[in-house]
């Protein structure tokens, strides 16, 4: 008798749970799912906005598979996938050694972390034209500064390799703020007592560092590097700022591939298909990483 | 549809007191845009019962492209009237989002204006666009350093190098190089200047030509090898090309005809009064069509400029189309080539004194520049094929690729855009 109360009780409580979540769940159906099938299904169409007598026919998966015959899309790829591991391993690391400073403050902490917001703050495609004004012809503060000091000038957004530099300078100029401050939350919530122990028994600084303070701020290194993988995976201001993609296509995205097909080329149904890609990709990034969120605070050892 | 005709044959008050406006889309900066804003308050004046409103837009043109496809792939009814870059003409009117005029009163318009802008504005036979003013690649020179402009590109290189080693300029020849549609125009001109062109006359891709890696192999060692070109020009649209010239650190530059009236004001040029305008010099050893031969306008100019075209879903195709007509009648045009240094786009106002002093060039010569002057090729899909060319050729410019394999590539893929399309060209 009372088991059954208490399941109808369940079950009421569930009943309502999921009437209080349907606003929720509507919006979000409004506001993520709905685009994101109506991108999925146009995906699978041939659908060229130029070329209208040729209609808008099924062609199943012909566009992914087109895609991955696409030279300038696995470039593309390519060329997002080291720029996502290079960017986010510098911003880890720049991150982390701000955040330590930080933490070794004494005082004047609180003004050292709004100075350090302040890149964060700047909008992107700001900061990319100062980036681009800085590294742009002979007379940009970068080649100055390198004449100046009895270098050659060189120019920067003309090299295939050179191109990248200002790129990676302004996102890891940007969103190491982001990491330190995640990881400097992290490092404030260790117990001091465990460092103090630590100490006792003998643990030089660098043991202290591998054996307490990494592993305990394991769950925010993590929670930083999937927001920055995710963030640089789908790069596109910065680099549709300073280089466009070139020289060449030498800098080119897939997010800024995407975009140019569909808004350069008018090829809705193929760009929909890159679009999705650039989804998918993100969204199995956020698959892995997201396991990994929940660590135990308490190293298992 | 009924509403639109019932509209059109009523007298505008008509439709005015549906509180409408009818609008116009384009360049709205700089003394271009307070021409067309005077105008169309004049244009306003006569026609009292439909305000006209300027939609401001982005000066650059691919942003305008971008922001243009945003509004007519949603088939807003506004603005109006549009300016197009003449390159776009034929794209807008294959997605069907300009209306073909040829059901409007033509009597005012057809035979007096260039024949290329017309053929670019034309879509299946069928017109879509006016002609509003045209533009020509040109090389500007300093007269001050110079007797004569080179008719040919050795010429030029020879006095470039003079004027650097004897210090009277930093560089010698500054064009606009960056990854986006001016390199198209420059590659053109130089191409022309070789005896190629993008598509040949059966409209089939002939960017890997003999011809062309000619033309972009000199590009490329004018830059790093004969060193006229500076390297910085990769990263230049129009207006970096034009600082440099305008600040006497050029002794040439390649643009359009806007530049000249911009450098003639004292207070900003270090060069008004010191420069001139020629055609553009072509490679010695080609056989390019000289008809006249005394004459030095032999290079090849791109073409370019813009055309008016009127929104397919416009509420108002008719006072959009009596702006058309008002915007480019001859006085109008006058009216800009005195203000901004436009070129009409009607022959007839090349004949006689009316534009004397106006333009860069004594209007004669620029008759037969513009008449010239080489057209990209028209197809709905050239954003597409322009793209592609501006990679390679960057690419090659840049030293990723070796310019012969850069042109077959591009070409390669311009075949195999055109072949996708179902457009005719994309034979191998």
């Amino acid at each position: 008798m009372t088991s059954g109360s208490s399941t109808a009780l369940e079950r009421r409580e569930t009943r309502l749970a999921w009437r209080l979540m349907v606003p929720a769940l509507g919006l979000l159906a409004l506001v993520a799912a709905a685009p994101l099938v109506a991108t999925g299904w146009e995906s699978l169409h041939r659908h060229d906005v130029r070329l209208p007598w040729l209609g808008r026919p099924f062609v199943g998966f012909a566009n992914y598979r087109q895609a991955f015959h696409d030279d300038r899309f696995v470039t593309a790829l390519e060329h997002t996938v080291v720029f996502t591991a290079v960017s986010v391993t510098l911003e880890l690391s720049f991150g982390l050694a701000f955040a330590l400073a930080l933490d070794a403050l004494a005082r004047g902490r609180a003004v050292a972390r709004v100075v350090l917001l302040l890149p964060w703050a700047l909008p992107t495609v700001v900061a990319a034209l100062v980036w681009r004004f800085l590294f742009e012809g002979q007379s940009g503060i970068v080649n100055a500064t390198l004449v100046w000091s009895g270098l050659a000038p060189r120019e920067w957004l003309a090299g295939s390799f050179s191109a990248w530099v200002p790129i990676v300078f302004g996102d890891v100029w940007k969103s190491t703020p982001f990491v330190a401050l995640l990881l400097l939350a992290g490092l404030q919530g260790i117990d001091a007592s465990l460092y103090e122990a630590a100490r006792l028994d003998g643990a030089g600084s660098w043991l202290r560092f591998v054996e307490i303070t990494l592993p305990l701020l394991r769950p925010a290194l993590v929670v930083a590097l999937a927001f920055r993988a995710l963030d640089a995976f789908r790069v596109f201001d910065l680099v549709y700022v300073l280089t466009g993609g070139g020289p060449g296509a030498a800098t080119e995205v897939v997010s800024l591939y995407a975009f140019t097909t569909l808004l350069q080329d008018l090829q809705f149904g193929y760009a929909s298909a890159l679009a999705m890609l650039v989804f998918l990709m993100s969204f199995m990034l956020a698959l892995f990483c997201i396991p990994r969120l929940r660590v135990s605070v308490a190293p298992d050892r | 549809m009924m509403l639109v005709t019932a509209c059109s044959l009523m007298p505008l008050a008509a439709c005015a007191s549906r509180a409408d406006v009818l609008t116009f889309s384009g360049s709205a900066v700089g003394s271009e845009g307070a021409v067309v804003r005077r105008q169309l308050e004049r244009f306003a004046a006569s026609h009292p019962a439909l305000p006209v409103q300027i939609r401001v837009t982005p000066d650059a043109a691919d942003q305008r492209h971008q922001l243009y496809v945003q509004w007519l792939n949603a088939w807003t009814p506004d603005p109006d009237v549009l300016q197009l870059d003449v390159i776009w003409a034929p794209e807008f009117a294959a997605a069907g989002w300009i209306q073909p005029l040829d059901g409007f009163d033509q009597s005012a318009n057809d035979t007096d204006f260039f024949s290329a802008p017309l053929r670019a504005s034309r879509w299946l036979g069928h017109l879509y666009a006016i002609p509003w003013f045209v533009d020509v690649g040109m090389l500007y020179w300093r007269t001050d350093l110079l007797a004569a402009p080179p008719a040919t590109f050795d010429a030029l290189v020879a006095a470039s190098r003079d004027a650097i080693a004897n210090h009277r300029v930093a560089e010698g020849f500054v064009w606009e190089g960056a990854r986006y549609e001016g390199l198209v125009a420059v590659f053109l001109e130089h191409l022309a200047g070789f005896g190629g062109r993008i598509l040949d006359d059966d409209g089939r891709v002939a960017v890997d030509t003999p011809e062309a890696i000619r033309a972009l192999t000199f590009m490329r060692r004018s830059i790093d090898d004969v060193r006229v070109v500076p390297a910085s020009v990769l990263t230049w649209q129009e207006e970096q090309a034009r600082f440099a010239f305008q600040n006497g650190r050029a002794l040439f530059m390649r643009n359009w005809p806007y530049a000249a009236s911009l450098m003639r004001q004292p207070a900003e040029s270090a060069v008004a009064g010191r420069f001139a305008v020629a055609a553009l010099p072509r490679d010695a050893g080609s056989s390019m069509p000289a008809p006249g031969s005394s004459d030095r306008l032999l290079g090849g100019s791109a073409l370019g400029g813009s055309v008016l075209a009127i929104n397919a879903r416009s509420r108002h195709p008719d006072a959009a189309w009596a702006v058309v007509r008002y915007l480019t009648d001859p006085e109008q045009m006058l009216e800009r080539a005195r203000v901004v240094g436009q070129l009409p786009t009607r022959r007839s106002l090349y004949d006689g004194d009316r534009l004397g002093g106006l333009l860069p060039i004594a209007p004669a010569e620029a008759r037969r520049l513009i008449d010239r002057a080489i057209p990209r090729p028209v197809t709905p899909i050239y954003t597409q094929l322009s793209g592609i060319l501006q990679i390679h050729l960057h690419r090659a410019l840049t030293h990723q690729e070796e310019p012969g394999s850069a042109l077959s590539h591009a070409a390669n893929d311009m075949r195999r855009a055109l072949a996708a399309a179902g457009l005719p060209g994309g034979e191998l």
